[in-house]
């Protein structure tokens, strides 16, 4: 048996060896096959053609290249108004009102000495908000992205920057509207690591113009030195297309009709042209320790002016029954500046809590200069055509100091910031821009006092803020223009004698989660 | 308005439990950079950080930093006793983040 089996046995792995080495043969001859396919397909490609399509879509995506950020914030914000007496009633006046921001950021780099940045910003309380119609100053052009109201998007910052070198001076240029909201000192309490372009405590807002900068640390040996020019317009005098439908239900002369049938034309329905030029020295910054002085100028400076038409009951004009008109106008010119100096990390190696820790403290003034004539409302008295500024023919000098700390919080990353500001009787600054919804805390004429606490919850990528504002007022007027109708300087028993109200105190909790990318 | 209040507030607690913990900071670094590194190197931090790319930043600061701080000592003496010195292990990472996030290739357009 095992003698037939054995031969058996034999040819059939023969056999299954001759099958193997047919089947190997006709894979390798497919595989030939396939080679001669591919070395004949590469050879029909035009590689020519593959480079002229890769510059085709290097040209499209050149042209195509913004790089975006998002920065969007869902924030709780409880408002507290205390009210002593006069028109609005006496008492505390609360609200809470929930909000989204959204800032779309932008950036292009087309070449090493070319620079476009910019963003987009929509600020809007959650559902509709029908008071935003009654209010021409709303959306008004100094702090568009920073009042929330509806989904609008608008243009928060656009501008271009050229560099270049002069000997050991490098210098840039920029024209377009400015990366002047939450800059140094401010840019803290905002939860941004990098400061936006002027000293937040006496400017933050928005504005269009321009900036030559000019870096001198390599010229003079002082680290961080720079000079830099800035120049802005605050308002342009020039009424819209088809400018004659405008106040078409309004009071206007006839005079004013036809001035409105140009467009563009100036029209006397305006404020003249509001120009700010100011100078930014960067004295010294090692990373550590920053010291930084603006000093501007402001010409006409806009203002309400007052008057009337008819007696009203009592048969007496510019008494307070009679029929009232408000326009804007040029009331006089502002000067102010800073000084300002922070320490980023306390000491050198003490602890890694001090050399964590950041500290500010800042002084800066302000200067009116009053002209030209406009109707003033003067208590008891009536409308009265005079020169003044915030309340004085006089040119009034206000002061305020600034201070502040931000240090770690309990887990890493943390952060507990304290702030202190304090404003003199005529102060005035330009920080109509200041993230909050009671208004600016550095523009108080009293004392503000601010405690906030930033947390990630994804790294930098999302955080929590909680933040508890407290403005003390002395003096009324904070926060409005420069005239004497919004801007008069009163202590709360003056007010309450002109029969006038007064907010005694405001209040802003904020609680909110952002998302950064 | 209390209640709202009491709960955002509860909820904020609750999200500064449920957050992370250490992270290094590009921001820092920049401030070290300024403070221990711009004199000793001649230039800016932007400057500075698009040397290389990020994957190149990635791989020189690798371990304990020890390629960067062989090739950056050899390429600036300025530099060589920091890079050798303790703070600058301590601040290392926050140095490395500064450098990753302005990287050659890291898309981040310099500001004014």
């Amino acid at each position: 048996m095992k003698k037939i089996i054995a031969p058996l046995l034999v040819g059939a792995a023969l056999s299954s060896a001759f099958a193997a080495d047919d089947s190997l043969k006709q894979e390798v001859e497919a595989l030939k096959a396939q080679m001669a396919e591919l070395k004949n397909a590469q050879s029909k490609i035009n590689i020519d053609a593959l480079k002229a399509q890769m510059n085709e879509i290097k040209a499209h995506d050149a042209g195509d290249n913004i790089k975006w950020t998002v920065d969007f914030r869902t924030a709780y914000d409880i408002v507290d108004y205390k009210v002593n007496s006069g028109m609005i009633p006496a008492g505390d006046t609360k609200n809470g009102i929930w909000s989204n921001k959204l800032i779309l950021g932008m950036g292009s780099q087309p070449a090493d000495n070319l620079v476009f940045k910019g963003s987009l910003a929509a600020y809007k309380m959650f559902g509709n908000n029908g008071a935003t119609a009654y209010n021409p100053f709303q959306n008004m052009d100094w702090y568009s992205s920073e009042t929330p109201d509806d989904g609008t998007i608008r243009l928060r910052e656009a501008y271009f920057l050229y560099f270049g070198d002069i000997g050991d001076v490098h210098y840039s240029a920029s024209f377009g509207r400015r990366p002047s909201v939450d800059g140094f000192m401010t840019n803290l309490r905002a939860g941004n690591d990098d400061p936006a372009s002027p000293i937040g405590h006496n400017i933050n807002m928005e504005f269009d113009g321009a900036s030559f900068k000019f870096d001198l640390d390599k010229l003079t040996g002082v680290s961080g030195m720079y000079f830099k020019i800035c120049l802005g317009r605050g308002n342009t005098n020039a009424d819209s297309k088809y400018g004659a439908f405008d106040n078409y239900m309004g009071s206007i002369t006839g005079t004013q009709l036809y001035t409105t049938a140009l467009p563009y034309a100036k029209s006397s329905l305006n404020s003249p042209n509001m120009d700010l030029a100011g100078a930014i020295f960067q004295i010294y910054d090692n990373g550590q320790y920053k010291v930084m002085a603006n000093y501007f100028k402001g010409w006409n400076m806009m203002g309400a002016d007052v008057s009337w038409t008819g007696v009203g009951v009592d048969g007496n004009p510019g008494t307070m029954d009679d029929t009232y008109h408000i326009a804007l106008t040029d009331v006089g010119d502002l000067t102010g500046g800073a000084l300002s100096f922070q320490v980023n990390g306390i000491g050198d190696g003490i602890s890694d809590f001090l050399d964590d820790s950041i500290f500010f403290f800042s002084y800066a003034f302000s200067k009116t200069d009053p002209k030209g004539t406009h109707g003033l409302m003067v208590p008891g008295v009536g409308i009265v055509p005079m020169t003044e500024m915030l309340g004085s023919a006089d040119k009034e000098t206000g002061t305020s100091i600034y201070t502040g700390v931000q240090v770690p919080g309990v887990m890493k990353g943390q952060r507990l910031g304290l702030e202190y500001n304090h404003g003199s009787k005529y102060w005035r600054s330009f920080t109509y821009g200041e993230d909050n919804l009671v208004g600016s805390k550095l523009a108080t004429r009293g004392n503000a006092y601010e405690i906030y606490y930033i947390l990630p919850v994804v790294g930098k990528n999302l955080t929590a803020q909680i933040s508890y504002m407290y403005l003390d007022y002395k003096y009324s007027g904070s926060d409005m223009f420069f005239d004497g109708n919004t801007g008069t300087p009163m202590t709360a028993a003056e007010a309450a004698a002109a029969g006038m109200g007064f907010v005694e105190s405001a209040q802003n909790v904020r609680l909110a989660l952002r998302y950064r990318y | 308005m209390k209640k709202v209040f009491g709960l955002l507030v509860s909820a904020f607690l609750l999200v500064g439990m449920m957050s992370t913990s250490a992270f290094a900071d590009a921001a820092k670094g920049q401030k070290y950079y300024l403070k221990y590194m711009k004199d000793g190197s001649g230039m800016n931090g932007a400057k500075f950080a698009t040397q290389h790319t990020q994957a190149e930043w990635k791989a020189l600061f690798d371990g304990k930093a020890e390629k960067f701080v062989a090739e950056y000592s050899k390429k600036y003496p300025g530099l060589e006793a920091f890079l050798k010195g303790d703070k600058f292990e301590k601040f290392m990472p926050d140095i490395r983040d500064f450098c990753v996030e302005f990287a050659s290739d890291s898309g981040n357009v310099p500001s004014c």
